[in-house]
Formats: C-alpha cells, sequence, structure tokens
C-alpha cells in the first residue's frame, strides 16, 4: 500500500513540475468585478458581461484594453477611477476572460 | 519560283493569323478584367461587421435552443485508515470514478433550467449496496461510491424576475445542496452551490425563493433565500404487495412505516463585495428519523466446513421512525484576499471563519435498537426512547475555519482547514466528498491539509488531499435517534477511534 501510495506523489510531484503555467482566469475577473465595478456600473456581472458578444468584448480588450477603458469610462462614470488605475491594468486579463466567459452568446448559463 | 513564293504566303497566312489570335486575347484579358472588376465591387459591398452580427446572433440562438453540457470527472486513490477501539486497526486502498455530467439552458432571459446527472464508483464494483442497507440512500446518493448507475444529482429551473428593485428568482427541483459556501474551496470548485456547507451538504429535493435587497439597502450583494426541501417521501411504490389479500395494494400511498422528513431554512447574505463575504443560515427541520428495528430477518445457510450443519445469517428488519425535531444554524465568513494590495501573495489568499450550532427537540417516540448481550443469541432489540440517545433537548456547536494560499508555481493552491464538533453536534453533511466519512460531522477534532495544481491549465487539475479526524465521541454522521447517541470512543469497544483519508485525484472539467 505505502509503495503504491508512494509511486502515485512521486507522479504528482512530477505532474507538477510539467504542468502548463495558469494564464487569466474568469473566476478571478469575476472575483475583481464584483470587488471594484459592481458599485459603479451598478449591474451584477452576469449581467454586465451580456452587454457584448465574445468578438465585441475581445475588440474592446485588444492590446491594453484602451476602447473599453474609453467607452466604460464614459458609459460609467462611477468606473473613470477603476479603469484608468494601476488595479485595473494588473486585473484587466482576468476581467476580460470574465467578459468573454459570460458574454451575451457564450451560452454559458448564470447560476441562481 | 513556285519554291519561292510558297512560303511568302505560308508566312502571309501565319501573321494574319497571329494578329488574330492577338486580339482574342486582348478580348479575354478585357473580360477577365471586368469580370474582376465586378467581384471587387461585389467584395466591397460587403458588410464585415454585419456578418460578425449574423454570427453572434447564430451562436446567442444556438446558446439558447440547446441544453449546454461540462463534464467533471475524477479518478482517485483514496487510502483510509482507521484506529478502532478494542481492535486492529483497518485500511485499505481504493480507486475510484466519478463523473458529473452538468446541464444548463436558457430559453428567455427569465428562466434557467440546471441540472446534473452522476456516477460515483470503485473500479471493478457494482454490488457494494450488498454490504451497507443505506449505501444508496437519497442524501448522498451521487457522492459515495456505488455502482456505475448514472443518477440525478442536481435538476431545477430558475424562474427570476423583478419587483421595483428587488430582484427574485423562484426554483424547484432537486437542489443544488452539495458542495456549497466553503466546501467548494477543498472540492476546487469555482462556484459554491447554495447551501453554507458547515452545517449542510446533502442531496435533497424541494425549492427556494431568493429575494435581492442590494439595491434597495445599498448594502453590497444583501439577499435572503427561503429553502424548503423534503429529505424523505413517506410512501409506498407501485405494485406493493397486500399480504392479507394476497394481492397489490394502491400505489403511492402512505406506508406509515416512515416518516415525511421536512426542512424549511432561511440563507441569509449579509454582505458580499468580492472580498469579504458573509453568509448565515437558520433552519427548522421536522420528523428526523432513525432505524427502527422491529424484527431479525434469519437466512439459512450452509456451513462451508460443515456440510451436515447449518448456520444462521441474522438480518434486522427496520422501518425509519420520526424521534423529533432539529433546529440549526450557522455564521459564516469568508475573507477572499487578504488586505489591499499589501502583497499578490495576500491578495490572492483566502482565509475563512465559520460557527454553526443544532438543537434536538425528541417527539418521545421510541425507536427500538439493537443491543448485544452476553447470552445467545448475544442480541436484543431495546426501545431507545429520543435523540441522540437521549430524551431532553441537546444542543451541539462547532467551529470551522481554514486558509487556502497560492502554491509554488502559477495557479497552484495549498489549503489547510481545521473543525471542531461538540458532544451533542450534529450536522446534515452526508454528502460529503471525504470517503472516510464526513470530517465536519466529527465530535472531536479534524484537520485536513490539500494541495490543488493545474496540468493543462483548469480543464485538467491533479490534488492531493489528507484530512485527519480525532473521534472524542461516537455517532457523528448517523440518524438522529439511538445510532447518534455520543459514546466515548476510548471506552466503548468498536468505536473507531481516528480516521484518515489520502486521496491523490486527477480531475477533467470542461
Amino acid at each position: 500500500m505505502k509503495k503504491v501510495f508512494g509511486l502515485l506523489v512521486s507522479a504528482f510531484l512530477v505532474l507538477g513540475l510539467m504542468s502548463t503555467s495558469a494564464f487569466a482566469d474568469a473566476a478571478k475577473g469575476q472575483k475583481y468585478y464584483l470587488k471594484y465595478m459592481k458599485d459603479g456600473s451598478g449591474m451584477n456581472g452576469a449581467k454586465f458581461a451580456t452587454q457584448h458578444t465574445q468578438a465585441e468584448w475581445k475588440a474592446l480588450f485588444d492590446g491594453k484594453a484602451e476602447k473599453f477603458v474609453a467607452e466604460y469610462s464614459k458609459k460609467y462614470p462611477g468606473l473613470d477611477g477603476f479603469l484608468k488605475g494601476d488595479k485595473f491594468e494588473k486585473f484587466m486579463p482576468d476581467i476580460r476572460d470574465f467578459c468573454v466567459e459570460f458574454a451575451s452568446d457564450s451560452g454559458n448559463v448564470p447560476s441562481c | 519560283m513556285k519554291k519561292f513564293i510558297a512560303p511568302l504566303l505560308i508566312g502571309a497566312a501565319l501573321s494574319s493569323s497571329a494578329f488574330a489570335a492577338d486580339d482574342s486575347l486582348k478580348q479575354e484579358v478585357e473580360a477577365l478584367k471586368a469580370q474582376m472588376a465586378e467581384l471587387q465591387s461585389a467584395q466591397s459591398k460587403i458588410n464585415i461587421d454585419a456578418l460578425k452580427a449574423q454570427v453572434s446572433e447564430i451562436k446567442a440562438h444556438d446558446a439558447g435552443d440547446n441544453i449546454k453540457w461540462n463534464v467533471d470527472f475524477r479518478t482517485a486513490y483514496d487510502y483510509v485508515d482507521y484506529k478502532i477501539q478494542g481492535a486492529d486497526k483497518q485500511d485499505n486502498g481504493v480507486w475510484t470514478n466519478k463523473l458529473i455530467l452538468g446541464m444548463g439552458a436558457q430559453p428567455a432571459d427569465n428562466l434557467v433550467f440546471k441540472g446534473s446527472l452522476a456516477a460515483y464508483k470503485a473500479f471493478g464494483q457494482t454490488n457494494m449496496s450488498s454490504t451497507s442497507y443505506f449505501q444508496g440512500f437519497d442524501w448522498y446518493d451521487s457522492q459515495k461510491p456505488n455502482d456505475s448507475n448514472i443518477r440525478l444529482r442536481e435538476a431545477y429551473f430558475l424562474y427570476t424576475g423583478d419587483m421595483g428593485d428587488v430582484h427574485y428568482s423562484a426554483s424547484f427541483g432537486r437542489r443544488p445542496s452539495v458542495d456549497g459556501f466553503l466546501a467548494n474551496l477543498r472540492n476546487d470548485n469555482e462556484n459554491p452551490a447554495s447551501p453554507i456547507s458547515h452545517n449542510i451538504n446533502m442531496e435533497f429535493d424541494g425549492a427556494s425563493f431568493k429575494f435581492d435587497f442590494d439595491k434597495v439597502t445599498g448594502i453590497s450583494g444583501l439577499y435572503a433565500k427561503l429553502c424548503l426541501g423534503r429529505g424523505f417521501s413517506n410512501t409506498t411504490g407501485a405494485y406493493s404487495m397486500n399480504f392479507s389479500s394476497m394481492g397489490f395494494n394502491p400505489g403511492y400511498v402512505n406506508d406509515d412505516q416512515t416518516p415525511n422528513m421536512d426542512l424549511a431554512g432561511l440563507i441569509v447574505q449579509f454582505f458580499d463585495n468580492g472580498q469579504y463575504k458573509l453568509m448565515g443560515n437558520y433552519f427548522v427541520a421536522k420528523n428526523m428519523m432513525d432505524m427502527n428495528i422491529y424484527g431479525i430477518g434469519g437466512m439459512y445457510m450452509t456451513d462451508p466446513s460443515n456440510p451436515f450443519g447449518s448456520l444462521t445469517a441474522m438480518t434486522p428488519i427496520y422501518n425509519l421512525k420520526d424521534v423529533g425535531d432539529m433546529t440549526g444554524g450557522a455564521l459564516s465568513l469568508e475573507v477572499n484576499g487578504i488586505g489591499d494590495g499589501i502583497s499578490d501573495f495576500l491578495d490572492d489568499s483566502i482565509f475563512f471563519l465559520s460557527y454553526a450550532f443544532s438543537q434536538t427537540d425528541p417527539n418521545g417516540n421510541s425507536a427500538r435498537g439493537i443491543m448485544g448481550t452476553t447470552t445467545y443469541p448475544y442480541m436484543a432489540l431495546v426501545d431507545m426512547p429520543g435523540m441522540l440517545g437521549s430524551t431532553d433537548k441537546k444542543f451541539g456547536s462547532s467551529i470551522y475555519t481554514g486558509i487556502q494560499v497560492p502554491g509554488i508555481m502559477k495557479g497552484q493552491r495549498l489549503g489547510l482547514e481545521y473543525n471542531h464538533g461538540s458532544k451533542y453536534w450534529r450536522s446534515f453533511t452526508y454528502g460529503e466528498d471525504t470517503l472516510a466519512g464526513s470530517k465536519l460531522a466529527a465530535r472531536g477534532n479534524a484537520y485536513e491539509l490539500y494541495y490543488i495544481m493545474p496540468v493543462v491549465g483548469k480543464n485538467l487539475t491533479a490534488q492531493l488531499s489528507y484530512v485527519y479526524i480525532d473521534y472524542a465521541y461516537t455517532g457523528s454522521d448517523t440518524f438522529f435517534g439511538w445510532t447518534g447517541t455520543p459514546m466515548d470512543v476510548d471506552s466503548t469497544p468498536g468505536a473507531v477511534k481516528t480516521a484518515q483519508d489520502l486521496r491523490l485525484s486527477l480531475r477533467y472539467r470542461y
């Protein structure tokens, strides 16, 4: 039994070395949305993300998300401070993934 | 002369035909040019944006027109180990496969369907229920390794709307009631199911009505949810046999053998701003039950060592009896990101602390239990009144805390959890994903250490976890009457003193 488990744990450690590095994370994006953007936009994340299609979000977040910042600072002045700050630049890839994940044509069904 | 004129005539003829070919070539080139201009003009008229919009429309239509499926499949090796009072320790290594097929559909903006089908089995085993009277119980049907049958884990619809600034949802069906808030961390599930998993983590059918008060109060994330559930239905099946008339009974009638077990609860999310989340619940559970053994069945068997002799294998004949009601509640805080910008490590760390309680209310009924004796047949059926072995109301409590921090490499997570339950603590955590039994039900101390790592992003992950439960009293994860009697594990022969569950798993999700 111990040998089997020793073997499996060794395989686990090797897997850890082989693992692909994680990129942006939609779940983290959802958390950042709730923390920094929900009050400014006045709507929950699921509703916010359905404002655009996946292709439209990708276009808005292209490069350093200049188009997104321009459109949403104007649309929701309460977001202006966050969108033009350092935190948005840091969390932008996660927020982008969140928007794309729950876009109007994503087919994802929101939970209760 | 003829020799001289003939080549000239041929030359002239060839020359005129070359001119003719040149003209036709020019005409063809002109025609091609015209065609190209026509194509260019047609192409310039195509509106790419309109096409993109059309594709999006098709995608959105398709998304709303079908059930969207997802797959959650795990292969695991569990090593379980038990230290038993007055007996040798027991251990085993068990390989399992667990499949959950998730479904979702949204035919209209205000209507959502969600569901999941599941099978959880041990390698090469489909008759595990023959070893247990309660293997296929409805409370954990898809949460304990059983056979390869696909079972209904969740199925419910959500109807949503707005009453002024209050957004509401009404839902009926088999609830999303396992792997709820806090258990989602150890189970590596991004979105927790509905309940607080400290005291409710089991499968049941029922309804919920949720009202969002964040807009009217300005308190971020504030909502209240009324949950109703039936944990057991008092009914016969179809074609049950009537031995008086030697015919069939009418179908689906009250059999007076088992109670309807019901639960009504209120879940309140007091606050959630993405970093601080405070949730509470309070429930009243009616008609809690326990095994009522009203007879012993005997099976005549041949003794292989003595073909001329025989022995009798005995099995209890029982129903489930209502022994009283129970109330309980929990208050749980999760901090997702410690501080604000102190360091990336703290920003990405999660801490939680939870308190829960339970209170019994026995109704005076006695369920008949089985007791060991010193004379043949070394057992007796005895009336055992009350709940958790007592006719008095008993209060139990539990604390649960933990932390999850970033691992060594990006995307990896390390978690550490601890919980303690008092002598009369009783949770509804039968569906907890721990092979050795629910750690959160423990009357004693439980510790857990786990490490999660992505192998192929979030689509393939590996997890190593270790749970150690140090029991102080027996009856932690059982029914509500005599089987839940707390007895000191150090002085009760056969009591499980400690339980360990070391699990290594690979999980595919898409």
